[in-house]
């Protein structure tokens, strides 16, 4: 809802700056060294589960990441006190199909590399069911009619549960994050359209929509993300790099959630 | 309610003591020998009472004083025959010859208008108030420069105008929060008529709260605060509303490009008493219509506001005076989204003349904000709301002891109450229905301070405000550890005290007069600010809550120190000053990365706190009288914060640390009929937080930012002028035309910097510059009959 709010005010004053004018700028930016950048998921699917490891890059550079090699990455599952060393199957992406991931578990990754050790612990939340997709079409400020996914579902009764959602339509990735909270919903029977930062949704698109379950630490490390990326960075007063739960400075996340995974047709 | 009766009842105490004091000694003895003249100083046509007019005998030089806001002027003097001259900036002085064998009441009337060069050599004394007086870093508008400086839309905005002065810095292009000596937009104490105005912008930021029809006065302090001031830690913006004609009704009136005003004004009873209404509304989504080609007929976005005054002379020693401001923004977005905010205010005052030296006034004062957002969207029907309600009780007293001594003290008591936000939902909606406990507080203080010239080339204001702020149950609160989890949680009944803060700000200004025309000045204050705005966004947004001091949040502490040279020029035609400051902040607050502001019952334990550090150099030079007039003002200054969490713990320049910032005014008397004006501005861009690099998450690119503020917007710079035709002008009706282009040579200054990947090449990411106005035209017609 915040974000609703946020969202919409930062479009008021973007469509004033819009009816000003905007234009691309050379802007000085500083070189930094390559900062380490972990991104792994374990899920309830069937496995293989991945970490990508990679390096950032400096601003004026390509969108090339350079994968990091040789990095020696295990996960342990808390909860059966087992660990599992990952291979890697790719230039910086390890992945294992020792194991299945499993709602209730907790897992500790362990990545070394460049003589640093990085650590983070994610909790897989139990499940919670997606009961459907529907569509509302909303008026956004320019009075254009926007098709939005609606996602329903039954919020457990008791705090602290969070969930993140992701579309594709026709293979494509929307390019928006999504994260909600009950915080202010707890128990409630869920209704939320997911508002994309422009219109993405056209009737007859196939689109797939997954929500995950995720724990906390995962929901803050999206929110703040959320906070510095789409319309949100235009209103931002100081971005910051989104609060990871790896250690050591590292970027990303480490997470393991559930997946509820649903495909239709817009309509 | 027992401990509200009972600070109060302490609070009367201390200030008697305070009082007893400060009077015992020389001061009560001289005062035997003499008599006094007083009374209030008026504007002749209107009955307008003149803040501000200069009065002295012309056989006692030193006894000059200034008429108080409510125009009141005392002056005591051994017995004699005297010649008391009363003088006011556009004004014909007035010459009176008094004998004081006994106490005279003598009312002023001073005429309008006149020739300029008259008044300068009669008044040519006392005109150099600017260097004589001991206030620093104090900043006062007339109306008629608020009228003649071009500004945006041609919308006249007392708030936009005063950040052409040196050491008030403007927060950017739509947005009327303004920065003082590095102080950040929260820390301005905003006055109409005594009542705090909590949000003083419209349609987020574009326009300020006040109506410049409604408005008489307009003084900000920077530093050396008089100690009748407290609250706020950087500035007091001190508005007064026009008392309204009390000899004739007159009614007038504006169309402009997006807002029409109108105003009444006119006798109660003739002579006796007064009112003044002034009423305006924008035009309903002008924005939109320009921003967009496809109908708008379902949004919303307009403003309007209200301002009423009204005073009674019962008798000769008193008078009552009621006032009051309404104003409400509203905003929808089709039926799916709508918000609406704005600020009430009341304030009923009342005049007393105990007698000829002691002049009181007992004000009662009532201030209200709030905001309503609606959503209804599907199945979500949500209604949010919040709100902020002082009642203040307020006692200032002046007394006038002789012609060196003036004596200042007071007490104020202020109660808040603040609703963080309630959130009603239906049955059906993703969200429940919350209420965040109200918080309830008691802001009190006593004042003195003393007005002593013990020669004539020496003059002191030396004070002390002592506060005592408490928050009060009923209500859960809390303790937090570092990382902001809570360890604790206690209840507390109603009116019970959780925690008191209690403070001394000491309040000193003196000058040295070097000669006529130059001296110097030296100010050392101290501020105390028990009221925080958490506001985590870079334009003001009518949902920034106020949130009190409490047993995890400490009042905020500025100390201020400043040294001046005044000097003017010409026999007073030309001013120049300059001043240097150094301001020391504690008990700074920022936020945690990603906080959550809204319906948190726990917002405190978002919040940050470090210290902050400022300092700078104004110049200020001024022309005041000819057929050209205006100022050039400069500002060299820094500001840096340092918050426990934030920037490895290291100083950072705040977001409004800004080197340098040039204003220039010019206002052009062309002929009887033409007045042209034009401004322009410069300033260093705001700090600001760049990414330095960037990485990939969820297939998407994400920046990676290093120190925080490390970057620099572009510099700022824009021309405005205007030219204003007065149209045929009779003893009836008069008229004018104002014409006038914001930002004339289309300069794109950047709103803000978004960082993207290019739209055009996905291998790569790019810089995007969002500016706001280049080119605003506006044509305004005022009238008067």
């Amino acid at each position: 809802m915040q974000n609703r709010l946020r969202y919409i005010l930062s479009v008021v004053v973007l469509v004033l700056a819009v009816y000003g004018c905007k234009k691309v700028i050379n802007v000085d930016l500083n070189n930094v060294a390559a900062q380490i950048v972990i991104e792994g998921n374990i899920t309830n699917l069937a496995p293989p589960y991945e970490v990508r490891v990679s390096k950032t890059v400096n601003f004026s550079a390509s969108n090339v990441y350079p994968p990091v090699t040789g990095a020696i990455v295990k996960i342990t599952d808390s909860t059966t006190g087992k660990t599992y060393q990952l291979n890697e199957t790719d230039s910086g992406t390890y992945t294992t199909s020792a194991f299945n991931g499993t709602p209730r578990h907790r897992y500790d990754l362990l990545v070394i590399a460049g003589g640093q050790q990085y650590k983070a612990t994610s909790t897989m939340p139990r499940n919670v069911a997606l009961d459907s997709i529907t569509f509302a079409e909303n008026t956004d400020f320019n009075n254009n009619k926007d098709i939005n996914a609606v996602v329903n579902f039954l919020d457990p009764v008791g705090p602290g549960n969070y969930y993140q959602f992701t579309e594709t339509v026709n293979r494509r990735p929307i390019p928006n994050i999504f994260v909600f909270e009950d915080r202010l919903s707890d128990g409630k029977y869920i209704q939320q359209p997911l508002f994309n930062d422009s219109s993405y949704l056209q009737k007859g698109d196939t689109l797939q929509l997954n929500m995950y379950c995720i724990d906390q630490g995962i929901y803050n490390y999206f929110f703040t993300l959320m906070n510095v990326t789409g319309n949100n960075n235009f209103q931002s007063a100081t971005p910051a790099n989104p609060n990871t739960n790896i250690s050591n400075g590292a970027l990303g996340y480490f997470s393991a959630h559930t997946v509820n995974r649903i495909r239709l047709k817009v309509y | 309610m027992k401990n509200y009766l009972y600070n109060a009842a302490s609070l009367q105490r201390l200030s008697i003591i305070l009082l007893i004091s400060l009077l015992t000694g020389s001061i009560n003895g001289q005062a035997q020998s003499q008599f006094t003249v007083n009374g209030t100083v008026r504007d002749k046509r209107s009955g307008e009472v003149l803040i501000g007019a200069t009065l002295y005998l012309k056989e006692a030089p030193r006894s000059g004083i200034t008429s108080n806001s409510y125009g009141f002027y005392s002056i005591s003097a051994a017995p004699g025959n005297y010649t008391l001259i009363a003088s006011f900036t556009g004004y014909r002085p007035d010459t009176i010859p008094i004998t004081l064998t006994r106490n005279i009441l003598l009312p002023i009337e001073l005429g309008a208008g006149g020739d300029q060069l008259t008044e300068v050599v009669v008044s040519a004394r006392k005109k150099n108030d600017n260097v004589t007086k001991p206030l620093m870093g104090v900043q006062k508008l007339t109306t008629s420069e608020i009228q003649n400086v071009p500004v945006l839309f041609g919308e006249k905005d007392v708030l936009k105008t005063i950040q052409l002065l040196p050491g008030i810095q403007s927060a950017g292009d739509g947005n009327s929060g303004f920065y003082v000596r590095g102080g950040g937009a929260d820390q301005n104490l905003i006055l109409l008529d005594e009542a705090t105005v909590y949000n003083p912008s419209h349609l987020l930021g574009f326009f300020s709260t006040f109506n410049s029809d409604a408005i008489k006065d307009i003084t900000v302090y920077k530093g050396g605060m008089p100690a009748e001031y407290g609250g706020r830690l950087s500035s007091v913006v001190d508005i007064k509303m026009n008392d309204g004609n009390n000899k004739d009704y007159h009614f007038g009136g504006g169309i402009g490009l997006i807002s029409t005003r109108l105003s009444a004004e006119g006798p109660i009873v003739k002579d006796r008493g007064s009112f003044s209404i002034s009423a305006r509304r924008t035009y309903a989504d002008v924005f939109l219509k320009l921003s967009s080609d496809s109908s708008v007929s379902s949004n919303s976005l307009y403003f309007y506001d209200l301002n009423v005054k009204g005073n009674y002379k019962i008798d000769d020693r008193n008078r009552v005076y009621l006032s009051g401001y309404f104003g409400r923004d509203n905003l929808g977005f089709g039926n799916t989204f709508g918000i609406d905010y704005g600020n009430a205010t009341g304030t009923a005052r009342w005049n007393h003349i105990f007698n000829s030296r002691l002049f009181s006034n007992t004000s009662l004062i009532y201030s209200y904000y709030n905001y309503k957002i609606r959503i209804n969207s599907d199945n979500n029907d949500i209604n949010i709301t919040s709100d902020i309600r002082d009642l203040d009780l307020k006692e200032d007293l002046q007394y006038y002891v002789n012609a060196d001594n003036k004596i200042n003290f007071g007490f104020s008591a202020i109660h808040h109450t603040i609703s963080p936000g309630i959130i009603s939902a239906t049955k059906a909606s993703s969200y429940n229905s919350l209420a965040l406990q109200n918080k309830y507080s008691l802001e009190n203080a006593v004042y003195i301070s003393h007005e002593y010239s013990p020669g004539d080339k020496v003059h002191f204001d030396y004070g002390l405000r002592a506060t005592a702020f408490s928050v009060f149950g009923p209500g859960y609160f809390y303790t937090y550890d570092s990382l902001g989890n809570t360890i604790d949680s206690a209840h507390y009944n109603t009116g019970q005290v959780v925690k008191t803060y209690f403070n001394l700000e000491p309040r000193l200004s003196a000058s040295f007069q070097v000669n006529e025309a130059s001296s110097f000045k030296v100010a050392y204050n101290r501020n105390v600010q028990v009221l925080h705005l958490l506001s985590n966004s870079t334009s003001a947004n009518p949902t920034d809550l106020w949130l009190p001091s409490s047993n995890n949040v400490k009042p905020g502490l500025a100390d201020q120190l400043s040294l001046g040279y005044y000097r003017n020029f010409r026999n007073n035609q030309y001013e120049f000053s300059s001043e240097v400051y150094y301001k020391k902040l504690q008990n700074q607050i920022d936020y945690r990365n990603g906080a959550e502001l809204i319906a948190n019952e726990n917002v405190e334990s978002q919040l940050l706190f470090g210290k902050g550090r400022a300092y700078g150099l104004e110049l200020f030079f001024k022309k005041k009288v000819g057929k050209l007039t205006g100022w050039i003002s400069y500002t060299l200054s820094r500001t840096e914060l340092k918050i426990d969490g934030v920037n490895s713990n290291n100083w950072y320049p705040a977001k409004q640390d800004r080197t340098h910032d040039i204003s220039l005014v010019g206002i052009y008397q062309a002929s009887k009929k033409w007045t042209l004006s034009a401004t322009w501005v410069y300033y260093t861009g705001n700090a600001v937080t760049f990414p330095s690099g960037k990485y990939t998450v969820l297939g998407q690119t994400a920046f990676y930012y290093t120190e925080r503020n490390g970057y620099r917007m572009p510099a700022y710079h824009r021309m405005d002028v205007a030219a204003t035709l007065q149209g045929k002008k009779t003893k009836k009706f008069e008229s004018s035309w104002t014409f006038s282009v914001y930002n004339l040579y289309g300069r794109e200054n950047a709103y803000s910097i978004v960082f993207q990947n290019d739209p055009n090449d996905p291998t790569k990411t790019q810089a995007l510059q969002y500016a706001l106005f280049r080119f605003i035209p506006s044509v305004t017609y005022n009238f008067k009959f």
